[in-house]
């Protein structure tokens, strides 16, 4: 049925542009779990001391670079196809 | 610049009668950086003199007043200093004066509170009483009756019927609560005791004043309290104006005669002879020398060993010195240790402004910091501000080429510029260059493409770089084998990972195919080993024999060279990690993966730019839409939504390209040769704040 509706590019880039947004979403969704963990450990800290707040901020963007993988990958999704 | 400042270790040696010139002077020239001695058999640690402690008590008390009075030395700007003769005048009869002054009117302030305490609290127990509206007499000394006064949550009547019928209960609403005056004969006071407490029973102590008369005193009392207290606190601000210079000044000079006071403690002292050892910085040598001589001390300079660790200046140039913060926060760099903070002058604006780019928010920053710097005087600020000034001027400089004042003014596949920003035509018009503006577009594909390719290109060369200062550090430490093993085989494994990235690269044309494929024909198109085109390679970028069909068709020569790069590379990782840790050496190989990931991260240079180009882009889209013709024309619920959504992305702008920058530099950079752990040079002495300098 689905042959008969669309073509196999459309149908492939149509995955691509699906694929992309799994993988930034899901990558998300994996980051911010981590940083949900660090946050709350940051908040603790800077509660006790004004002064961590910098490095406290610096920790919870650490696993942000998960998002950036997943960026990456949708951007060769939306460009290889 | 890049490296700590040289440092000298000498050794100040005297006659013992002359360690309180010597204090004196060295303290003066805030230059020696004094080392904690250990005892020998014949030098011993000194004892404090003898004023030291007097004069600590007079510091604490000030100190106190000072908290009191909330001054800090720190956020007060200086109006007027003070020589130290005029101090030393003043000092005893001030000190005295700001007790009788200060401490008095403290002390009765806090009296004045704690009354007003305990009048609230009395206030509390008659105010319900006085609405129940039984007189304190009916309400206690009877010998076969038990009355109940105190709070419920409820009322318990029905409770308190099922235990006898014999009883009395008055009871009236209180604020959020109930309550109540129940009486009962003696004998069945246990039970209706255990009742009551079930309903959350608070009992409230009666006290023997009329109810109406007691209440207006207490009021009265508290008015003339208060009154007081205003007086007070006046007068206190007024002191507080008149006096903080004078304070603070006084503060500097009792600490400082405090330090000097017990200088012994970190000083060696035999029979008759004294010896303080530490650092000065080596230019400040020879007038150091000059000095102490002078006053018929002797100066030895002292070489000092590997192991010693003398402690960091850092010595960074002008405008650099802002950023010495951001480098401290990760660490301070050894005294032989490469310091950062100049690199990090250069990239991290350069990074801040290559994610933000947008001309309206660059100026907004500019403009902040600007104004904030007339505010907030301190130098921890006004650093922290010139660091906000460099990323402005470097945001303005990436959105002129980015083409972007508060969003994005041109987008591709859009004839009309004012669709998409409130001031489009206006400002493609000033920047249009024969339609050459943007310079380079990042909203349009090959503008991503291109930008990822270059983030990724910054990322491959600071990681390389990274690397090389990490082996010249263990170079300089250790030696050239040891640089290898550590360093240099990354760097091979790095640059192999490099040739990777290309060969990807270029197997999906960024170098071969033109706009918005590529970059243009800038290498030949022939490059592959058997001779393949770029259009079947574009099927196969990631050639792996057995993984892929026709693989062949993918392999070009930087695919080639990485090969032998990374073989290279685990020889001599293998050879540096296998006597380490055994077999289980062989399995960290895959740390090349982590620096695989870190050239990747670099991506995080075009994605947040990207998100805040989108906001900005759709917050100027909607407010157009909705604030004019032909959407639905109404332009206050625009302004606002244009306010609203600008603000918060500029909030963002500053907080994440800043955050996103530092942690590039921290957890990418840093972590490739700088380890940290120096100690911070501290002269003994301290920079005159309220104290003029001379005059000793």
């Amino acid at each position: 049925m689905v042959e008969a509706l669309i073509s196999d590019e459309a149908f492939i880039k149509g995955c691509a542009a699906i694929g992309a947004g799994l993988a930034v979403g899901l990558a998300g969704i994996g980051a911010g779990a981590g940083e949900s963990g660090i946050g709350a450990a940051a908040v603790g800290a800077i509660a006790e001391d004004r002064g961590f707040l910098g490095l406290g901020l610096l920790f919870t963007v650490i696993p942000e670079t998960i998002v950036i993988f997943g960026l990456v990958i949708s951007f060769i999704l939306m460009f290889a196809y | 610049m890049l490296k700590p400042e040289k440092m000298v270790k000498v050794a100040v040696v005297g006659s013992k009668g002359k360690l309180s010139l010597a204090s004196e002077i060295l303290y003066r020239m805030n230059l020696l950086h004094i080392e904690s001695p250990s005892e020998t058999e014949d030098f011993k640690i000194g004892t404090p003199s003898e004023k030291a402690g007097q004069i600590s008590r007079s510091l604490l008390q000030l100190r106190s007043y000072i908290s009191y009075l909330k001054l800090d030395p720190g956020k007060i700007s200086v109006k007027r200093k003070f020589s130290k003769r005029e101090i030393e005048e003043k000092l005893s009869k001030k000190l005295s004066e700001y007790q009788e002054e200060i401490g008095r009117r403290l002390e009765e302030l806090k009296k004045i509170n704690d009354t007003l305490k305990s009048l609230e609290a009395e206030r509390s127990t008659i105010e319900p009483l006085k609405v129940l509206g039984v007189p304190p007499n009916l309400l206690k000394g009877y010998r076969t009756i038990k009355c109940f006064v105190g709070f419920v949550k409820a009322d318990p009547v029905e409770e308190v019927r099922k235990i006898t019928s014999d009883f009395d209960l008055i009871i009236k609403n209180f604020e959020d609560q109930l309550v109540l005056a129940l009486f009962v004969k003696t004998e069945h006071a246990g039970e209706v005791y255990r009742v009551l407490q079930g309903f959350g029973y608070k009992e409230i102590a009666v006290p023997d004043v009329d109810y109406e008369t007691r209440i207006s005193e207490i009021s009265r009392m508290e008015e003339e309290l208060n009154e007081r207290r205003k007086k007070l606190e006046v007068e206190i601000e007024e002191l507080k104006v008149k006096e903080a210079d004078l304070i603070l000044a006084i503060e500097e000079y009792l600490s400082s005669e405090v330090e000097k006071a017990e200088l012994p403690l970190k000083t060696l002292v035999s029979k008759h002879t004294f010896v303080i050892v530490g650092y000065i910085p080596a230019k400040n040598a020879e007038s150091f020398k000059k000095e102490l001589e002078a006053k018929n001390l002797v100066v030895e300079q002292l070489s000092f060993e590997e192991h010693e660790m003398p402690p960091t200046k850092l010595n960074n140039p002008g405008f650099t010195k802002n950023f010495e913060v951001l480098s401290k926060t990760y660490a301070i760099p050894k005294y032989k240790e490469i310091d950062p903070t100049v690199l990090m002058a250069i990239f991290f604006p350069l990074f801040f402004g290559l994610m933000l780019g947008d001309m309206g928010y660059g100026f907004l920053i500019l403009l902040t910091s600007l104004y904030l710097k007339t505010i907030f005087k301190t130098e921890g600020w006004q650093k922290l501000l010139n660091i906000g000034l460099a990323c402005g001027l470097t945001s303005i400089f990436f959105g002129f080429i980015y083409g972007e004042f508060f969003g994005p003014f041109v987008i591709p596949g859009s004839e009309n510029p004012n669709e998409v920003h409130f001031i489009g035509d206006t400002l493609a018009a000033l920047y249009a260059f024969n339609h050459g503006h943007p310079i380079f577009d990042r909203v349009e594909e090959f503008g991503v493409k291109a930008l990822l390719f270059i983030v990724l290109m910054i990322g491959m060369f600071k990681m390389l770089w990274g690397f090389s200062m990490g082996f010249y550090n263990v170079y300089v430490e250790h030696g050239f084998k040891e640089a290898i093993l550590e360093k240099g085989c990354w760097i091979f494994g790095v640059l192999g990972l490099v040739f990777l990235i290309f060969g990807f690269s270029y197997n999906l044309g960024i170098f071969t195919s033109p706009p918005p494929g590529g970059f243009g024909e800038i290498l030949p198109k022939n490059l592959f080993v058997y001779g393949n085109t770029v259009m079947e390679a574009k099927a196969v970028p990631l050639p792996i024999p057995g993984l892929v069909d026709g693989w062949q068709a993918g392999l070009n020569y930087f695919y080639l060279a990485t090969l032998p790069l990374i073989v290279i590379w685990l020889v001599i990782f293998l050879k540096a990690e296998i006597p380490k840790m055994g077999i289980f050496g062989a399995i960290m190989a895959v740390e090349l993966l982590t620096w695989f990931g870190q050239i990747i991260s670099y991506a995080r240079l075009l994605a947040i730019g990207l998100s805040s180009v989108y906001i900005a882009f759709v917050v100027n889209y909607l407010s157009l839409k909705i604030g004019l013709e032909p959407g639905m024309a109404i332009l206050p619920l625009a302004v606002v939504i244009m306010l609203i959504g600008h603000f918060g992305n500029f909030l963002l702008g500053i907080l994440d390209p800043g955050l996103q920058s530092l942690r590039l530099h921290y957890v990418e950079f840093f972590t490739k040769f700088f380890e940290g752990g120096g100690k911070e040079y501290s002269p003994f002495g301290r920079v005159k704040k309220f104290i003029e300098d001379g005059g000793e």
